[in-house]
């Protein structure tokens, strides 16, 4: 297939390509807010032991 | 067997294995689906019907096939929490609904762009395409009913209940186009005795869907962890895994 012939998709091109970009945009969003929800959660842990840190100070 | 099972229901086992399992997971997902993208766009010969719009296939069938993968994968976790009361099962049925949701999304989007060229239509009331836009609706069910209790044991508990009997979508949704007259073809894949696709071109769409599961596999064990540590905030052992964290990063 040429490199034109590959782009067309046989005339298809305009209903593939959107196909095979929004394949990519699930997998991208879906890697994205897997990690942001952890890092989310890990903050949230980390802001609790820098708050029970600084109150153990206050009290010594 | 039963050892493993507690294993499994243990948070800083699940948390370990979760964070140990997810790079594999998507490095053996980036390969797959690598190799099924490259045949299937450039080497896989054009449908006979079709054309070249055929590949659609090879996002629409694996995005299709996670939907309801993944749906039960929730339902049978949903059950688990329910039945054995094991926390666990709730979290991972949690951090299954918005990656299911999402591969819903695509398959429902994918499929209307290779309806418009074959049928003529974006979008009919077919059975499988409505049994597919309700399993959609289950999983925003699902997730608006966890987050609109209070107490969160209950919205666990409501999800789960919700997401077991959702499950009667799920073979509606494989055997709609059996049981009613339907826009959309038959099974392509699940005749794996005689399937209804030529091998060049079945390679690809086997890798992209063996490819699609192997990055569920990663992002569940990556939503897993954050699940696990918003669930488990107060425990000893989070505050001691965030600290050791700290301390190798530093």
């Amino acid at each position: 297939m040429s490199s034109g012939g590959f782009w067309a998709m046989g005339g298809y091109a305009r209903y593939v390509w959107p196909c095979f970009i929004l394949g990519v945009l699930v997998l991208a969003w879906n890697l994205w807010s897997a990690r942001r929800y952890h890092a989310a959660a890990l903050l949230r842990v980390r802001r609790a032991l820098a708050m029970a840190a600084s109150e153990k100070n206050h009290d010594s | 067997m039963w050892t493993w099972f507690y294993k499994l229901a243990s948070p800083p086992y699940v948390y370990a294995a979760a964070a140990r399992l997810a790079p594999w997971f998507l490095a053996s997902a980036a390969l797959t689906i690598g190799y099924g993208l490259i045949d299937g766009l450039a080497f896989a010969p054009p449908d006979y019907q079709q054309g070249d719009a055929f590949r659609i296939i090879y996002v629409h069938a694996p995005g299709a096939w996670m939907s309801t993968f993944i749906y039960t994968t929730m339902a049978v976790a949903g059950a688990i929490g329910l039945i054995w009361r094991i926390k666990m099962g709730h979290a991972v049925a949690a951090a299954c609904a918005p990656i299911g949701a999402s591969f819903t999304l695509l398959a429902l989007a994918t499929g209307s762009l290779w309806g418009k060229p074959m049928w003529g239509t974006y979008w009919a009331w077919d059975p499988r395409l409505t049994s597919e836009l309700i399993l959609l609706f289950l999983y925003f069910g699902v997730m608006s009913l966890r987050s609109a209790f209070e107490d969160a044991a209950q919205g666990d508990r409501a999800a789960a209940l919700l997401a077991v009997v959702g499950v009667v979508n799920v073979p509606i949704i494989h055997y709609s186009v059996v049981w009613w007259n339907s826009l959309h073809q038959g099974a392509t894949v699940a005749k794996l005795g005689k399937p209804a696709i030529e091998l060049s071109m079945l390679w690809p769409l086997l890798s992209m869907i063996l490819g699609f599961m192997l990055f569920f596999g990663a992002v569940l064990c990556m939503r897993l962890q954050g699940e696990v540590l918003n669930r488990e905030r107060q425990a000893a052992w989070v505050r001691d895994a965030v600290k050791s964290r700290e301390a190798v990063k530093s």
